[in-house]
Order: structure tokens, then C-alpha cells, then sequence
């Protein structure tokens, strides 16, 4: 017990991770006591209580909550979209934020890398949508950025290594320490196999070319790939979009922007929540469209267009 | 005697459970508990708990303590659960080893061993967990008995079960132990015995042995005892013997019984008059020789309370000073800076010994304290050194002799100095920029008092506290004034100047840029202990990033190609 308590106290150490890999997680771990670390398992066995991760902004704004000012934004890597928040109760985290709100609202869009903590809503469907919680941020010029995309691709290989080598094995830790899984995994692995179903990591594959091929690239074009958003969201939030819209109209609006090109379920749904609309609004919102009144369809899973006539 | 003083200790307990209870009451119920159903107190405690919970109307509810939990029953451990509180087993007690261990800043007496369920069978039909005796159960739990817990709960820890043993847990002994420990067990190599506490049984030679003394802190006298150390093929342990110990070197031994203790973080070998220790033979063992030469260490293994340390160093550097003792005699310390191509310690010498620096020499039966967090090798006797002619290695180059560890080597392994390791800043810890030091004792000041020494005029110093991290392991840093000048490529009168025409805040905002997710390599020494690990650097710098080549690494390192 001793023992236990004195571990909470050493810190945990901070995970380099797509934002694919984290949202994509919804097996979670809290922790007993109050001091007890939580915890967001992913699908290949990344034990989160913190994270380092990066990418270019893509949403930033201030939100008025019972217990005070907090902010909340989207960062954007090669595979996805970060959701991060700056809470109430870090208010020296709030003179820079402010300075990275105004640069934001006036337009200017950079890089940032983003230490935090993980944490999760659950919706009454059980469903988990992970996010950050912001302990400190720096804005990051492009050489930074690219040497993060090298660590987080890195440390993902070495978590989808040791995940194929789990295929193999009884789930108990002797057999995955046997099966050379690196020590510190082995935990995280033995519980996201037990949670999720096996799956095919072709794509997480294809995110960690995408972000070597973007920090090796000396071509702009090549680099645009991983600081560009895929696909543009809402339009800069001007005076008229702090407005709350229909979630619909922020649905409709990024469809139609992105042109003939597909929009991922993530940025649509953050294009809601920009709008003003809560998550469950903007997933059923989508949901509706979907399948009940047709109006956008999804080509592609988790990929949607506007229905064309 | 009133009832309230003979039960004072198990009214307390059942005060923290249930405040409101009154104490008179509480004892007479632990009297009638003891008189008129002859129950002793310990073992009333739950009970009289549970009656005054009633009583006093503490729930689960609205109690500060513990939920009561139902009573789970089980018959065998696979039956528990790993937060199952409340549990009555049946259990074998297989050993008993008491220990001092600082809970929450006391000195606590508690206790841990082996148990195991079933135990009315045969010994391979059971399942044996390690548990903790946090209530002083002495002596109901002997070695050898079968007692019935009730009230035990589930402990686990890294996917390792066991059981804790609490103060208000009820020991009901079942059939009586000898309180001897366990013989007929296999006996085990001697570097496995260094990884367990616990009852042991090994076969080794004796490497040494001295008589020596143990002074009581109280200053009751002093206990005679004997020192050495034991070796076989895997390794060898010190041993503290405390009865009569008359092998001598070079004997080959089979140790019954003994029990495995951490002096600090040390593993040794403790033999009492439960201990049995017979003549072994086994022409077939390595001799004396063989193993003196295992016991060769480098200053990457040095650990705090080691004995017997047989070791080759490089002199770095020699001097002496003179201070008072307390008989009132002046006394003469030596010491200085030693290497290997490990890494660097402190060596210093209790007798006459003045090496120059380069020398090299061999240290035999040296021991090793902690000087500000790093290992000290300490010699008391000049029969101890001896002179090298030839070099063991090509002669290290002080001002330039670093020891690159990983970060996660780091954290797992010893405190040591002259190493260098690389990590990524995550964090800028409160704390760094100008910071006020007391006069008295250099703590920081904290609005401009000390907690030790009360209102200070501080005295100002330059500080950066950053936290390293490498993705699995991560270590605090810091930064002391010249460090942190040469890093900043600031005086700390420019930084108390920008600290004074913007704020401290600003100076940390600044700081965040230059250094958040930044990888850093930094030389200097390393402290760990069971809070994790601190490097101080003697030097810090940020290393230029090359994505470029960084990817193309990884790309070779995993196979990939675009």
C-alpha cells in the first residue's frame, strides 16, 4: 500500500502520439484514490496519462465556464485532430493563451507542441472522446515540428512493433515480456487487448509515412501535407461566426467549402462545436443527415460529402 | 486500572473508526469482551469497531473511514479480487520478517512474509502470496501456523497480488507454529536471493568475516556481532550474523533459514539463532579465488551500504583538510575525485593515504555511503589500498570524462556522477528564474521566510528546474547558478534585470519557448531514490534538431521506405 501511494507521486511520463491513435481510443482507467493517475488506453496499447504532441492550430476560442474563463482549440497532425482545453484552474497558463487567441482571431495560424493530461467525456451511449488538458504549450517553428513528427513516428513503430508481436502470445505478462515487448508497454498491452478487437493497423502504418515523409521533406509541397489542414474547416472565425449557428449550417458550410473533396467526421464535428454546438448536438446532427434526411452521405467511413443530386 | 488506560491503544483504534464513541464506553465493552466472552482485545477490536459503527450511527454513508464492506468468505486466493476488502481466508504461515519502515514520516514497526491458502493440504496444492503485517500480529502469525484472517483485504501492485494484514484484521490461530522457519526447501543462487526479502536457504563460500560491534541507538550498549560476505557462482552478499559465526574464509556453507534484508539499498543476508549453518561439500564448487575476483564492482554499481567493495580506480584529484573532533583532537579527512571508465565518484580516506592524481589503485573491503546524493567510497585503512603499476585502461581524461546513460537507465539504475544523458524539456517546474535563499541553510525562501529558520533576509540565486523526458521514463533537472548562466548565455544580472522590466512570468514564458519539447543533452550527476530521479547538471545545452536525418534514422532502424 505504501508502495502504491509513493507511485503516485512519481510522475508519469509524457507519451509522443497522433491524434488518430488517441482519439481513437475508448478504453479508459480511472484512478482509485484522488491522487491516482487516470488513464486512456489506446488501441495499441499506450497507457496516456500524459502526452506530448503537436501540430498547427486549427480552432481556438474562449469559453465562459461557472468557474471561470477557459479556452479550447483543435491542433491538427498528419493523422487527425488533438482537442485540447486550457482550464480555469491554470490561470498562469492565461496571459499566453490570450496572446495565441488574438494571433488566432487576427488570422495567423503556427505550430504549436502541447504537454497535457488525458481526459474523456463519456456520452450516455458510452461512447469516449478523448481530449487534452493542457499543463503547458509553446509555439514551435517548423524544424521543432518536424523533429516531434520523427519522435511521435518513432514511438508509435515501437508501440505497433510490440503490438504485432502480442498477436502471438497469451495475454499474460510473462509471455509478452518473452516475446521482447519493451517492459514499459507490456501493461498497456495486455489491457487494450483485452478491450479492443483486433484490427488492422494499415492505417496507423500510413500516418507515421505521412509524418516522416513531411519531417524529411525539404519541399514545401511535401510539408504542406502535414501543416496544412486536410481540408479547411470554418472559416476564420470572424465577428458573425462567434454566433451560435445551427450545427447543419456548420455541416453544410465545411462540406461545401472543402468543394468535390471529402471532410472527416472530426472536423466536421469540430466545425459544430466551433459554431457553438455541443458534441452530441453535432454527432446526432450528422447522424440526421445522414441517414434520415440524406442530405450528405458518407462515400468513405468516417468520410462525407454533400449528397450529390 | 481503569478500563480506558489498560485498552488504551485499541480505543484509539476504534476512535479513528468511530470519533463519536466514548472512551469510557469503548473500554468497558473491550472488558467485557475480555472478561465475559474471553476474547483478548486484539481480537475484539473488530467486533467492538463494528458495534460502536452501529451505535454511533457511522455508515458507509457519511463515515470518514473506509466503507464497511460485506464479509467476502474465501477458501482459496484465486477467489479474490484485486480491491476485495473485508476478506476471511484460511492461510498457512509460511514466514514472518519484521521490518522498520517509514510510513508517512513515522517509524512504523510492520512485517511481511510468505502465506498460503489451502492449508489443510498438502504443500503443492497451494497458491502462495506475499502479505503485509500493518498490525503488528506478531505473534499470532509464527511461522509454521494456520490462522484464520478476518478482516484482510487485497492488495495489488504491479499485477502482483497480495494480502495486507490490518490492525483491526482478526488473527485466529488454528494449529499452532514452531515459529521456526521453513526448512527442506531447495536452497537458491545467491543472485536471486539478493532480488527477494524473505526466508532463504543458499549454499556459498565465506569470501570474509570479522567480528564488529553494534552500538543501540539508545545507548544501551553495544551488541556483539559478526561481518562478511559469501559468494557462490552467480555473485555474493554481505551477510550479518547475530549469534556466534565461527566459518571461516574460504569455508564452504549451507545456510538454513536465514532471512534477506535491504541495509539501505543493499540486499544482505541476516542469520539468528533461527538460522542453521552446517558444513556443504561439493568438490565441484569454484574456490576462493574464482569468486574473490566476482566481486570486483565498477562505480556504476555502487550502492548505498555496500561492503566489502573490492574495486579499480583513477585518481582525479587529492586533498586533505583538518577539522575538530569531538573528544577535542584535531583529525585529518582525505578525499578527493575518482573514476572509471564507468563514471565518477568521491573516494575518502580514513588512514594515511596521499595518491597523486593519475594514480591508479585498487581498493579492497571499501564500503560506500552517500555523500549529497551520491555514492562515497570510504577506505579506514591504508591495508585496504594498493598501488597499481600497470594502467587497467587507457588513462581517462578528467576534463572530459562522461558516461553517456540512457534517461530510462538512469531512473532505474543507482545515483552516480560524470554521466551524460539526453531528454526532451515537458515541463519548466515553479521555482526557476531569481529565487531567495536563506542565509542559514541556502533552503529557498518562501515569501521571504524559511521554513526552518523563520524570516530571512534572502540572499538572491539563479535557478532552473526543468523536468527530462524521454517518452517512457523521465527525471527532474536542475540548473544551479553557473549552469544556468552559461545556458541562458546570461549573467544573473540580466536576467534579474529582464525579471524586473517585465515579470518572473514573462521570464518563464520566454524560458517555455526556447526550451518546451526541446531535446536537451546534459552532463552532470544523477540522484535516484524511491521518488524518482534528479539530475543536476554541471552543463546543459539544446541540441540542434536535424528532422531530416532524424527521420532517415528511423526509417533505416524500423525498415521503412517511402
Amino acid at each position: 500500500m505504501i508502495a502504491q501511494s509513493a507511485s503516485t507521486r512519481v510522475r508519469q511520463s509524457a507519451i509522443r502520439m497522433f491524434a488518430q491513435e488517441y482519439s481513437e481510443a475508448s478504453l479508459v482507467e480511472q484512478g482509485v484514490g484522488e491522487f491516482d493517475p487516470s488513464f486512456v488506453v489506446t488501441k495499441i496499447g499506450a497507457r496516456v496519462n500524459r502526452c506530448l504532441v503537436g501540430g498547427v492550430i486549427e480552432r481556438l476560442e474562449r469559453r465562459d465556464a461557472d468557474s471561470g474563463p477557459y479556452y479550447s482549440g483543435q491542433i491538427r497532425d498528419p493523422s487527425g485532430v488533438h482537442y485540447f482545453s486550457v482550464p480555469p484552474f491554470k490561470p498562469e497558463l492565461h496571459p499566453d493563451i490570450e496572446e495565441l487567441l488574438a494571433r488566432f482571431d487576427s488570422g495567423d495560424r503556427f505550430l504549436m507542441i502541447i504537454v497535457g493530461r488525458s481526459r474523456w467525456n463519456e456520452s450516455e451511449e458510452g461512447g469516449i472522446f478523448t481530449s487534452i488538458n493542457t499543463e503547458s504549450f509553446s509555439v514551435i517553428d517548423r524544424t521543432a515540428y518536424q523533429s516531434w513528427l520523427v519522435e511521435a513516428s518513432e514511438a508509435t513503430l515501437r508501440r505497433l512493433d510490440a503490438y504485432s508481436k502480442s498477436l502471438g502470445c497469451e495475454l499474460d505478462r510473462g509471455s509478452l515480456v518473452a516475446a521482447e515487448v519493451p517492459e514499459e508497454l507490456v501493461s498497456g498491452l495486455l489491457q487494450s487487448r483485452a478491450h479492443y478487437s483486433d484490427f488492422d493497423t494499415e492505417a496507423y502504418q500510413l500516418f507515421v509515412l505521412k509524418a516522416l515523409s513531411a519531417a524529411r521533406g525539404e519541399s514545401e509541397e511535401s510539408v504542406e501535407v502535414a501543416i496544412t489542414p486536410a481540408v479547411e474547416t470554418v472559416d476564420d472565425p470572424g465577428p458573425e461566426a462567434v454566433g451560435v449557428s445551427e450545427p447543419k449550417e456548420a455541416v453544410m458550410r465545411a462540406l461545401s467549402n472543402s468543394g468535390d473533396g471529402l471532410v472527416d467526421y472530426d472536423t466536421l464535428v469540430g466545425a459544430c462545436i466551433s459554431a457553438g454546438s455541443s458534441r452530441e448536438e453535432a454527432e446526432d446532427t450528422i447522424e440526421h443527415l445522414r441517414d434520415v434526411s440524406m442530405e450528405i452521405s458518407e462515400p468513405r467511413f468516417g468520410f462525407f460529402s454533400i449528397k450529390s443530386e | 486500572m481503569t478500563d480506558k488506560t489498560t485498552y488504551t491503544n485499541q480505543i484509539a483504534v476504534v476512535k479513528q473508526e468511530c470519533p463519536d464513541a466514548d472512551e469510557e464506553e469503548v473500554g468497558q465493552e473491550f472488558a467485557r469482551y475480555e472478561k465475559e466472552f474471553l476474547i483478548p482485545p486484539e481480537d475484539a477490536l473488530r467486533s467492538v469497531i463494528s458495534k460502536f459503527q452501529a451505535a454511533t450511527g457511522v455508515d458507509a454513508a457519511k463515515g470518514p473511514s473506509v466503507p464497511v464492506r460485506e464479509e467476502k468468505k474465501v477458501q482459496r486466493f484465486s477467489e479474490l479480487g484485486a480491491d476485495d476488502r473485508n476478506v476471511t481466508i484460511e492461510v498457512s504461515v509460511v514466514s514472518y520478517t519484521p521490518r522498520t519502515q517509514m510510513v508517512r514520516g513515522e517509524e512504523r514497526q510492520i512485517a511481511f512474509g510468505w502465506i498460503e491458502d489451502n492449508p489443510w493440504e498438502a504443500g503443492s496444492e497451494r497458491v502462495r502470496w506475499d502479505y503485509k503485517d500493518w498490525g503488528g500480529k506478531e505473534d499470532t502469525l509464527l511461522p509454521g501456523s494456520v490462522v484464520r484472517l478476518e478482516g484482510a483485504s487485497v492488495n495489488e501492485w504491479n499485477d502482483k497480488r497480495s494480502i495486507n494484514i490490518n490492525r483491526t484484521t482478526r488473527v485466529t490461530v488454528l494449529k499452532e507454529g514452531s515459529g521456526d522457519p521453513p526448512v527442506g526447501d531447495e536452497p537458491i543462487s545467491i543472485s536471486k536471493a539478493s532480488e527477494i526479502e524473505g526466508f532463504v536457504n543458499l549454499v556459498g563460500r565465506i569470501l570474509s568475516s570479522k567480528p564488529d560491534v553494534i552500538v543501540r541507538r539508545d545507548g544501551s550498549g553495544e551488541l556483539p556481532v559478526v561481518r562478511g560476505r559469501i559468494a557462490d557462482s552467480s555473485g555474493s552478499i554481505g551477510f550479518l550474523s547475530w549469534k556466534e559465526f565461527e566459518h571461516e574464509e574460504g569455508a564452504l556453507v549451507k545456510i538454513v533459514g536465514a532471512s534477506v534484508r535491504k541495509f539501505r539499498e543493499t540486499p544482505e543476508i541476516n542469520i539468528n539463532d533461527g538460522t542453521v549453518i552446517e558444513p556443504y561439500h561439493d568438490t565441484a564448487f569454484p574456490e576462493l579465488e574464482e569468486l574473490s575476483a566476482s566481486t570486483k564492482v565498477s562505480i556504476a554499481e555502487l550502492r548505498n551500504g555496500m561492503r566489502d567493495v573490492s574495486i579499480t580506480l583513477q585518481v582525479e584529484n587529492w586533498n586533505q583538510r583538518t577539522f575538530d573532533a569531538n573528544d577535542g583532537g584535531k583529525r585529518v579527512v582525505r578525499g578527493g575525485d575518482v573514476m572509471d571508465p564507468t563514471g565518477r565518484c568521491r573516494l575518502t580516506a580514513w588512514c594515511e593515504f596521499d595518491p597523486e592524481p593519475g594514480d591508479f589503485v585498487r581498493i579492497e573491503g571499501g564500503r560506500v555511503q552517500f555523500w549529497q546524493g551520491s555514492p562515497d567510497l570510504v577506505i579506514d585503512d591504508i591495508d585496504q589500498v594498493s598501488s597499481l603499476s600497470d594502467s587497467p585502461w587507457d588513462k581517462l581524461d578528467p576534463e572530459n570524462h562522461w558516461v553517456g546513460v540512457g534517461l530510462s537507465d538512469i531512473t532505474k539504475g543507482g545515483s552516480r556522477r560524470g554521466v551524460s544523458t539526453v531528454g526532451t524539456i515537458v515541463a519548466i517546474n515553479n521555482g526557476s528564474g531569481i529565487i531567495e535563499r536563506c542565509p542559514e541553510c541556502r533552503r529557498m525562501l518562501r515569501e521571504s521566510s524559511c521554513s526552518e529558520h523563520g524570516l530571512q533576509k534572502g540572499e538572491e540565486d539563479l535557478r532552473l528546474r526543468f523536468v527530462l523526458d524521454n517518452g517512457a521514463s523521465n527525471a527532474n533537472l536542475f540548473l544551479g547558478k553557473e549552469p544556468a548562466e552559461e545556458f541562458l548565455e546570461m549573467s544573473m544580472q540580466d536576467v534579474k534585470d529582464e525579471v524586473s522590466s517585465t515579470s518572473s512570468q514573462d521570464f518563464v514564458s520566454r524560458l517555455q519557448s526556447l526550451v518546451l519539447g526541446r531535446k536537451m543533452l546534459v552532463h552532470g550527476r544523477c540522484s535516484v531514490d524511491g521518488q524518482g530521479a534528479m539530475v543536476f547538471a554541471e552543463r546543459a545545452e539544446i541540441i540542434e534538431q536535424k528532422p531530416a536525418e532524424e527521420a532517415e534514422e528511423v526509417m533505416k532502424r524500423w525498415g521503412l521506405v517511402l
